[in-house]
């Protein structure tokens, strides 16, 4: 048990400082921009809630709303079996578990803005991997016209770039298990699947909320990695949410782009909340 | 069934790393070719003038050095505010604890383009934009977080008991935290610094709008090479070198990279 301590709060302002200057104070000026029509800074006109009903009744909000919820979906769809496959597939031994933690990680070290440039490379026709391979297992030369080949590159590119992460995330859950669990399983002859089912399964819980909110969060978002790859197209069938909101900023629209960000923000906060009931019931679960 | 899963795990694996090394060997190949016109290579054959070109330019030199400087920057200001933070969220319980991990942890979600107009005036009117403080301090909106849990991770995996001893033995609450736990938790604050490192090392959205002028880390020195014609060679040695310091370091921490992230004791 913890102690009931109220000193708590001083341990944890230095923290609450910062995250107040580069967290909260920003958005609450973004909270404040939203209502009004700002030319410059200095004159600015209050409209309330206009941008808001604006950005909601927009045809195209939804579309990339969609879009980006059907992206999300499918990262998580591969990235969580795939990562606790790949956690589970870690061999024994300090030694090579360090190794194959650290080359699975590389890809978390690749500067953000050059991933997409290193997978249209790796699929470009003439010095591509990928692109001198693909074409004879019937991949088109002009993928960048199909929605389907567009969404399968950069779908392919966030699970190589994120799931290192989930794997890292489920192999820590995976250590906190005594081995006497392993061991009286064994004795009562436990299949492999009854293993992970009862003995592994239960302890990667709370990790993989964890797991699962991350990558849903940023994969929702994504921002930088996915609109280089093509433009958003073909015809903007891969123009997700977050690119509306950085072109807003690029023409510096600071009402419609701020209430843009408190729209994507409450969407934030239901979905952590929505995590943290989850959370607690699987406390709750435990405890019993 | 259960007799070949171990070579059903080893292939799993293999497969993964493979497709995990594609794009880096890609990478890797096109860095050691000339791919622009130049007096000395043939273009399409094996050179180490790309590397070379990292070194004389003079833009690309000054962007290691900003890089290295705002992750410097960024640990020192983390690392120290994380380990009381993580301190209290293990041992403590404070009216509204939970909430307030939330909190942070909902700030570690938030996308930094959603913050990114306000932070450049409040950056602008306390005189950081430009300048490598200015990144640094903005990366905290994700690394405080992650911080935090990580070190809590490593502060609940030490019995509670050690800390009830010391009290006896007459330690103060700080005194205990710098002579006691921190020597036990040292692996823990490497990891937690390398995590630091790793998630502010490849950031851009913050990097570009706070760099406007000055201060260009190297993922915005990289983005100022693609123009009209392009040296793709360049491009890749430099991602290549970007990636050597964290891989050396993630070779050091690699015992220790999984250890952190427990949740709830």
């Amino acid at each position: 048990m913890k102690t009931q301590d109220r000193s708590g709060w001083v341990f944890v302002a230095p923290a609450m400082v910062i995250m107040g200057l580069v967290g909260l104070v920003p958005l609450l000026t973004v909270v404040n921009y939203s209502f009004f029509e700002i030319f410059i800074l200095e004159s600015r006109f209050w409209v309330g809630l206009e941008w808001y009903t604006e950005i909601i009744r927009a045809p195209r909000f939804w579309s990339s709303f969609g879009r980006s919820t059907l992206f999300s979906a499918l990262i998580l769809l591969i990235q969580i079996p795939l990562g606790i496959a790949i956690a589970l597939c870690i061999p024994h031994g300090k030694f090579w578990v360090g190794i194959t933690l650290a080359l699975v990680a590389l890809p978390l070290l690749v500067p953000w803005n050059m991933i997409p440039s290193l997978w249209l490379s790796l699929l470009n026709p003439e010095t591509g991997i990928l692109g001198r391979i693909l074409p004879n297992l019937g991949w088109p030369d002009d993928w960048k016209l199909s929605a389907p080949h567009t969404w399968a590159v950069i779908v392919a590119m966030d699970v190589w770039h994120w799931t290192s992460l989930v794997v890292i995330l489920c192999y820590s859950a995976l250590t906190t298990i005594p081995a006497a669990y392993y061991q009286a399983a064994a004795i009562d002859g436990a299949s492999p699947w009854q293993v992970f089912r009862h003995i592994q399964l239960p302890r990667l819980l709370n990790v993989l909320l964890m797991a699962i909110l991350l990558r849903f969060m940023d994969s929702f978002m994504i921002y930088t990695e996915a609109f280089p790859i093509n433009a958003g197209g073909p015809d903007g069938a891969t123009l997700f949410l977050a690119v509306d909101l950085g072109e807003e900023i690029k023409a510096f629209n600071y009402g419609p782009s701020a209430a843009r960000s408190v729209i994507y923000f409450l969407i934030i906060v239901s979905v952590a909340w929505l995590f943290s009931k989850a959370q607690g019931k699987l406390d709750r679960a435990g405890a019993t | 069934m259960a007799r070949y899963l171990g070579a059903i795990k080893t292939v799993t694996l293999l497969a993964f790393l493979g497709f995990t090394f594609l794009p880096l060997v890609q990478m890797t190949l096109i860095s050691f070719v000339a791919t622009l016109p130049t007096t000395s290579v043939e273009v399409g054959s094996f050179t180490l003038h790309n590397y070379a070109g990292i070194w004389s330019d003079p833009a690309l030199r000054s962007a290691f050095v900003n890089s290295i400087a705002y992750v410097l920057i960024n640990i020192c200001i983390t690392v120290p505010v994380a380990i009381p933070a993580a301190y209290a969220f293990s041992r403590m319980s404070f009216a509204g604890d939970t909430h307030l991990f939330l909190a942070f942890i909902a700030f570690r979600i938030t996308p930094p383009v959603v913050l990114t107009l306000p932070i450049f005036q409040l950056f602008s009117a306390l005189g950081i934009v430009n300048s490598v403080f200015g990144i640094a301090l903005a990366h905290c909106l994700f690394n405080l977080p992650v911080s935090i849990w990580v070190l809590q991770g490593f502060i609940s995996a030490i019995p509670k008991e050690m800390d009830e001893t010391a009290f006896l033995d007459g330690y103060s609450r700080p005194r205990f935290i710098w002579g006691i736990l921190l020597p036990q938790i040292a692996p823990g604050i490497a990891v937690t610094a390398f995590f630091c490192f790793m998630f502010s090392w490849v950031e851009v959205v913050f990097a570009r709008i706070l760099t406007t002028t000055n201060g260009k880390p190297i993922s915005m020195a990289l983005n100022a090479l693609f123009g009209f014609q392009t040296d793709i060679g360049l491009v890749m040695a430099v991602t290549v070198a970007s990636m050597l310091p964290g891989a050396v370091l993630l070779f050091a921490m690699r015992n220790h990279l999984s250890r952190g992230f427990r949740i709830g004791g």
